[in-house]
């Protein structure tokens, strides 16, 4: 027992560790992702699915506990751990040998933790958990079997040093193995748990996790950032300081991933409700039953009035393995995202391109409540579209009551110069905006071309509207 | 008298009267029943510490069920129906509360001795937009709760080679033992069985929009009419209804399953026909159709823009059985007259009714609230029906006539506004669609926890013929192609006598550069 105790110690720890860890944002989004109701309907459509039903249902059941990580991990560390011990038990191999019965336990985590975006894409139960009881059980079976033909004291013949040795190594190599192997890329992970924040409101926390992120950004990191910075108040005047950029996601499937990780979220909270229910509907249908898709489809029914619909939702999120009741944050948020829906409807489609419809589609509105018209001008920044500055500009301007907004101050600054230098003198634009507009203006004329001037300037001016609408050019939306 | 449950329930010999009726799901209360369905189980959503359910007619027959859930025997079921036909079946809830028992206002449900066919089919899928991976073709016995799956996309559907199988369609309520079905994209084409039998041919030819959409099947001839469409979903950003589901170019074809070929009914530009459907005599052909001027240079920009002015409306077209060719076409409702659009018209089997769907534009009408199934007699052509016993405030569409003319099966999104139901109507010889009755199904809880709509419902007289793996093999079989063969109208159209009076010059032009 003993010579099994530090075995069975490590890969726990190692186990556990990884999972609770540095992937916990990824155990979360697994459980969340995993279609698991407690209802007859859902128990009988597995079944019928496939002729491995009932194993498959086993399995979503183990990995929808995943969105509890404490029990979800614990769950599957020891499932893992009685297949090693289950493959002792059935070989009858000595404790010299012990290291190498976690070969298949660590091959099976390592299954898991290797997934990383294709759990998106997964239409049943990955590969760990719909493995991980049936081999239990066939193991269990085959002991009873085969044990009886073995005889004990051959095993004892096999008790060497070398045996000791080689079992630590594959043990150690195996351990390294999953390590290695398993996907552990930085912007992967920060989407995670951006997105994960974005899910509860916390949007002090997305922007913490935007800073924290040393990667370039992916699109749906910059999405994530910009819709935080709206929340909090905060995009007039950061979201052009904001690190940007156009990462690719590391992975070597080409999937719209923006939008299939973010299309609902993103879409929801800009008002856009008609394009959340479509997207999470349109994932429902490809990928299952998933607890997100149907907090989206509850969210957007209760927006639209449709109680028996949003009942319908409601009653399948209770028998989720997991619910939580989220009134309160789903009011809240109803509260912020209804003068965003101060617009007539209209028939549209979005090709997949969720950021490149969200800008142009603020950019191009007219009118609408205060939110959509600072959006509306955000997005005409964002998309260099100046026609409509300054209607929308003066029109917010009465309803700034600590200051115009550093980014609206550049820019109005910038729109006056490139119209042919209109008076601005009666706007209320801070003297430091003033003055670095001016050296910007002089450090331009000194320094000629544009491609010098972008990386001269950039510390200085890296922060501001103006280096974005001089400089940052051939940014990807998706 | 048939007791059931466990509990040996018996009815409470004094109960207090509430003065309403009990709250139960789903709630058939006062639906017209046929003596053939399955036994409609309830759950009883009222407060209670025991519930006694007693079913009961006339003559003495009676049903006692103890619990919250009332799921009642079969064999049972049948002969208290049997005993209440042309009368009432009538259900007592009692529950005891608080020691002592209530008694809630008593439920009746006429019984008429008018027959429903032993089987539907219709397709379960979800309510979904673009993607449609998991759908599959159902056939269900409606004398009790038995359901068949004859034909399932997931098997066909690997590594991202999926297909949309569309309605499935039978000709005369399958009592000739003919049907079709059509499957789009990876193991595309259109699929004819008969019998045991099946042929699997692609309707698309060059000379034609589409493979053949919307299938009416001539009652007598193996002859059918198809829509062709160029079908484009929009999507609203607000709007609850979710969908617009726009056809921005539409035709009608002639297939002609004996000789393979396919010929065209109607070329038109700016006329949108579609759905069309057989009167049961075979000498007429109805469907609907829409005008619409192009205003841009972009006929899907110009739809998008103007979708909720596209009007329906339905007509006809005399149809010789001996030559096979059709005659000009004649206004039969005139939708647009009313601001209102018409879609999906069926005519009753005794070809008294055309039976269609009514909303404020459009013709796909399952996401439109305001689509309403109405009744035109086309004896009187009087004004339509609205049928108000049958309608309700969301979605009700798509529906087929018994073959005994007296039930319809339609599609309602009444309980959610998303999820479409099956509901069943009696229509009695006055014209009258009585309060219709949901597609009953063992457990109670079965529609709030289905995430499918039952979809493109048909009534059979007999079961699907082939196997489901048969109809895998057929579909992974490559299609004949069909040959095209011209018009199929006695007289070629002219301006003068085009169907709607509204062909355009350059819309004439395409209708003979193509032949």
């Amino acid at each position: 027992m003993l010579r099994r105790l530090p075995y069975t110690l490590l890969f726990g720890i190692i186990a556990f560790g990884v999972m609770m860890g540095q992937l916990r944002p990824y155990i979360v989004e697994t459980g969340h992702l995993t279609p698991f109701l407690t209802t007859t309907v859902f128990f009988r459509e597995t079944l019928d699915a496939s002729a491995l039903g009932l194993v498959n249902y086993m399995g979503l059941f183990l990995q929808a506990c995943l969105a509890k990580p404490w029990l979800g991990v614990s769950l599957v560390t020891f499932l893992l751990v009685s297949i090693a011990y289950a493959t002792r038990w059935v070989v009858r191999i000595s404790d010299v040998w012990f290291g190498l019965c976690w070969i298949v336990p660590f091959l099976l985590l390592a299954s898991y933790t290797q997934v990383g975006y294709d759990i998106y894409l997964s239409k049943g139960p990955l590969r760990l958990f719909v493995t991980v009881v049936p081999l239990l059980v066939i193991l269990l079976l085959l002991g009873c079997l085969l044990r009886p033909l073995w005889k004990k004291k051959e095993g004892r013949l096999l008790e060497t040093r070398w045996g000791y040795i080689v079992s630590v190594v594959v043990f150690a190599a195996m351990g390294y193995y999953f390590w290695q192997t398993t996907y552990k890329d930085k912007n992967f992970l920060n989407i995670l748990e951006m997105k994960q924040a974005a899910e509860h409101d916390d949007w002090q926390r997305v922007l913490t996790l935007s800073r924290e992120n040393e990667a370039v950004p992916t699109r749906l990191q910059v999405c994530l950032t910009r819709l935080a910075l709206y929340k909090t108040h905060q995009m007039g005047d950061q979201l052009f300081a904001t690190r940007d950029g156009d990462a690719a996601y590391n992975t070597p499937k080409q999937h719209p991933w923006l939008r299939i990780i973010g299309a609902p979220l993103l879409y929801y909270h800009y008002g856009k409700l008609g394009f959340a229910y479509r997207w999470a509907m349109e994932d429902l249908v490809e990928y299952g039953m998933r607890p997100n898709y149907l907090r989206t489809l509850h969210r957007v029914a209760r927006f639209n009035g449709e109680k028996e619909l949003e009942r319908k939702y409601a009653d399948a999120l209770r028998h989720t393995l997991f619910y939580e009741d989220e009134e309160t944050l789903i009011a809240q948020e109803a509260k912020e995202i209804m003068p965003l829906t101060n617009y007539t409807d209209m028939l549209d489609g979005d090709d997949g391109l969720v950021e490149f419809y969200l800008l142009q589609s603020f950019a191009l509105t007219e009118g609408g409540s205060r939110e959509m018209v600072e959006l509306s001008l955000m997005c005409s920044l964002i998309t260099k579209q100046l026609e409509g500055f300054w209607p929308r500009f003066m029109a917010l301007l009465p309803t700034w009551k600590d200051g115009v907004p550093r980014h609206y101050q550049e820019a109005a600054l910038m729109v006056a110069q490139l119209q042919g230098g209109a008076d601005t003198s009666q706007l209320p634009i801070s003297e430091e905006v003033r003055q670095r507009f001016s050296r910007l203006v002089e450090a331009s004329a000194r320094l000629g071309d544009s491609a010098n001037n972008a990386y001269s300037l950039r510390p200085e001016f890296g922060d501001t509207y103006w280096y974005y609408y001089f400089f940052v050019e051939g940014m990807k939306t998706y | 008298m048939m007791v059931m449950a466990a509990c040996s329930p018996a009815v409470p010999e004094e109960a207090t009267e509430l003065g309403r009726t009990a709250r139960i799901l789903p709630d058939n209360g006062g639906a017209t029943l046929p003596p053939n369905i399955a036994p409609l189980n309830f759950e009883i959503q009222e407060e209670g510490e025991k519930f006694v359910t007693r079913l009961s007619s006339r003559s003495g027959e009676e049903i006692v069920v103890g619990g919250r859930t009332v799921d009642i025997d079969v064999d049972e079921w049948h002969q208290l129906l049997a005993s209440a036909v042309g009368d009432t079946l009538w259900t007592d809830v009692y529950t005891l509360q608080h020691g002592e028992w209530q008694h809630f206002e008593r439920m009746a449900n006429p019984v008429v001795g008018d027959s429903i066919d032993p089987y539907i089919t219709y397709r379960l899928i979800r309510p979904s937009y673009v993607n449609y991976e998991e759908l599959s073709l159902v056939e269900r016995n409606m004398q009790n709760f038995d359901e068949r799956t004859f034909y399932s996309n997931m098997p066909l559907s690997q590594d991202g080679n999926g297909q949309c199988a569309n309605c499935h369609v039978p000709q005369r309520q399958g009592q000739s033992g003919r049907s079709q079905f059509h499957a789009r994209q990876a193991f595309g084409g259109t699929v004819f069985i008969n019998g045991k039998d099946i042929s699997k041919v692609n309707l698309k030819t060059d000379s034609t929009l589409s493979a053949g959409v919307y299938p009416a099947w001539h009652p007598t001839l193996n002859l059918i009419v198809y829509s062709v469409n160029e079908t484009g979903q929009v999507f609203h950003t607000l709007d609850p209804q979710k969908i617009e589901v726009i056809d921005y170019g539409s035709d009608l074809i002639v297939y002609d399953l004996d000789n393979n070929e396919v010929r065209s009914l109607t070329r038109t530009g700016n006329d949108y026909e579609s759905f069309p459907t057989w009167s049961p005599d075979g000498k007429t052909l109805y469907y609907i159709s829409a005008h619409h001027e192009l205003q841009g240079e972009s006929i899907d920009a110009d739809l998008d823009q103007n979708y909720q002015s596209l009007y329906y409306n339905i007509y006809a077209r005399d149809f010789d059985p001996t030559t096979y060719r059709f005659g000009p076409a004649r206004l039969v409702f005139d939708a647009e007259a009313l601001g209102k659009s018409a879609s999906t018209p069926r005519v009753s089997p005794d070809g008294r009714w055309l039976l269609f769907s009514l909303a404020d534009y459009g013709q796909f009408h399952i996401w439109h609230r305001s689509a309403d199934l109405c009744t035109l007699n086309l004896g009187t052509a009087d004004a339509p029906d609205e049928q108000g016993d049958l309608n309700s405030p969301e979605s009700d569409s798509y529906h087929s006539w018994s073959s005994n003319g007296r039930w319809i099966l339609f599609s309602s999104r009444r309980i959610d506004g998303n999820y479409t139901r099956l509901y069943l109507s009696y229509f009695d010889s006055k014209g009258h669609a009585h309060r219709p009755v949901l597609l009953p199904q063992r457990r109670p809880q079965h529609y709030g926890e289905l995430f499918r709509s039952f979809n493109a419902a048909e009534w059979m007289t007999c079961p699907v013929g082939p196997s489901p793996r048969n109809l895998e093999d057929a579909l992974r079989r490559d299609a004949r192609q069909a040959r095209y063969a011209g018009s199929a109208l006695a007289t070629p159209e002219t301006e003068e006598t085009a169907p709607e009076q509204r062909i355009t010059k350059q819309n004439f032009h395409n209708i003979y550069e193509n032949d």
